[in-house]
């Protein structure tokens, strides 16, 4: 158990480091977090399951600008690793990973408060054009990043397990019946933050067409999307040129295509 | 007088690895101000040897910046060209370094945020969800390729384009409509996938029957004949109103908790 509970605290690390210090390679989402865990916990099938399903309720959580998000990385681990070791299923890790990723989203912010102290530091350094001291300020932020996840993850599952399963077995069977529907529900939360950030009144229709081919055709995501990518190059390159050489306005084009601008 | 300065492959590659530890010291003063320093140093290290001029440069790249990350090599690109300028030239105006970091990153990040998050990220997800429902480990490995393969891309020809065009050719790009046409590929094929999703990814059926005549009527049955998926499309629209109406998104997430136990309770759902 200390075992696992150590390496559940590396993924979680790994996992808060991903857009700090791994140039947000993605480590951090749910869906690898969820594969991590069921690695560590020999259950890989339910933790990719589970990992899909928190990464449908949490796609449209992303870190941009400087807000900080609700920490998915510790949700997620927790989450996933309480639901397989109380042999429990998505529904599960579901209601115990959304409040746990708000919870831990403090943590998050109160490092970055910390931070702010090398940063000061780092000034002190540059005055003296000491590279070595300016490094060092970058690379304590990191450490305590890491730390602020692996704690909690480490205690919560050498303390919590057991609880989280007394607490899950004492909830009636309508409840837990509620939270699959619940758990259905959320990633309706998920597609409005996406719509939130993509959908506009002159854009509104490619939503639709994407809708309805899925829909009334079937169409799986991979076709959508490679069908989606053919429409959008036909309607913004294909039809804006033919516009373009109607009426004499293909100059910008021409520019591009006689490679003016060099590349390489 | 001693020879140009000049930066080389070796420095570029630094700041390309460097790079990624954009966002180590993350903080809410400066934000990125302490990654972007650190990446610059090898350029700062081979382009002055002055004391001062070394003091200046480090602190030129300590100043506040924000940016999506993936996109931040272009930035540090330019940058890195600037820097060369300004250490052969002693005309130059070093504090353009700055106003031109300060005017990118601002229109950059609009642009890598709706195309790395928006866009990139979506596609990849969709297709990792859809094998990963299944239990399947391709899910979430096809996820990291299909984002990364745009993402690393995009992250080493920015650089080069930054540092060997340099900040003109932005402009001119800028100019040329050519962002506004990737924003609006990428944005058609970000809803267009989103729209599947909806449909394919978010399961809502209805178990209501009701005894007409002593026939029975399936309603699930009735919305299907209708439109398949009725129900996804307007819990998200609902989810999306109120979203708008700028209920916050962990009332949301906690109301439609409640809100699924309620229906189930009740037999709707």
């Amino acid at each position: 158990m200390v075992a696992q509970a150590i390496m559940l605290g590396i993924i979680a690390g790994i996992g808060i480091l991903d857009s700090r210090i791994f140039g947000v390679l993605m480590l951090e989402r749910p869906l690898v977090i969820g594969l991590l865990v069921g690695l560590v916990l020999g259950d890989v099938q339910q933790g990719v399951i589970i990992g899909a399903q928190l990464e449908l309720i949490w796609m449209g959580i992303a870190g941009i600008g400087a807000a900080t998000p609700p920490d998915v990385v510790t949700g997620g681990v927790l989450g996933t690793a309480f639901a397989i070791l109380t042999n429990q299923g998505p529904e599960v890790a579901l209601v115990l990973a959304v409040p746990i990723a708000v919870l831990a989203q403090s943590l998050g912010v109160l490092v970055r408060i910390i931070n702010t102290y090398f940063m000061h530091k780092a000034d002190k350094y540059a005055v003296k054009a000491d590279f070595r001291g300016v490094t060092l300020m970058m690379w304590i932020p990191p450490v305590l990043f890491f730390l602020s996840v692996f704690i909690p993850t480490f205690f919560a599952i050498i303390l919590g397990a057991d609880q989280v399963k007394n607490l899950i077995e004492a909830v009636p069977e309508t409840i837990l019946g509620g939270l699959k529907v619940a758990g259905n529900l959320l990633p309706a939360v998920g597609f409005a933050l996406l719509l939130d950030m993509l959908f506009s009144k002159k854009m509104g229709v490619y939503f639709f067409l994407g809708f309805l081919a899925a829909s009334f055709l079937g169409l799986n995501i991979t076709a959508i999307a490679l069908f989606g990518a053919c429409i959008a190059i036909i309607v913004n390159i294909v039809i804006n040129n033919n516009n373009n050489q109607g009426n004499g306005q293909n100059v910008n084009y021409n520019n591009l295509t006689q490679g003016e601008i060099d590349f390489e | 007088m001693s020879s140009p300065k000049k930066i080389t492959k070796k420095e570029l590659r630094q700041v390309f690895w460097r790079s990624f530890a954009l966002q180590g010291a993350f903080n809410y003063e400066r934000m990125q101000n302490l990654g972007y320093a650190y990446a610059m140093i090898p350029v700062i290290k081979k382009l002055y040897d002055k004391h001062d001029d070394q003091v200046k440069a480090l602190n030129r790249h300590l100043e506040i910046f924000n940016t999506t990350p993936a996109i931040s090599t272009t930035i540090m690109g330019i940058s890195a060209a600037m820097e060369e300028q300004n250490a052969n030239d002693p005309s130059f105006d070093s504090n353009s370094i700055n106003a031109v970091k300060a005017s990118l990153m601002g229109p950059l990040a609009g642009i890598g945020d709706s195309l790395f998050w928006g866009t990139f990220r979506i596609i990849a997800a969709g297709v990792g969800i859809s094998l990963a429902t299944e239990g399947n480990i391709f899910g979430p490995l096809l996820f990291l390729i299909l984002f990364n393969i745009p993402h690393l891309f995009i992250r080493i020809a920015g650089l080069r384009l930054g540092y060997q065009v340099g900040v003109n050719s932005l402009e001119r790009i800028q100019k040329e409509g050519l962002m506004e046409k990737i924003m609006s590929i990428t944005t058609t094929i970000g809803l267009v996938v989103v729209g599947g999703m909806v449909a394919t990814m978010l399961k809502l059926t209805t178990p209501l029957e009701f005894d007409i005549k002593g026939a029975k009527v399936v309603l699930q049955d009735i919305l299907d004949q209708i439109l398949p998926n009725m129900l996804p499309l307007i819990a998200t629209f609902v989810v999306y109103g109120l979203m708008k109406r700028k209920v916050s998104i962990t009332k949301l997430t906690l109301g439609i908790i409640v809100v699924g136990i309620l229906l189930h309770w009740i037999g709707l759902l």
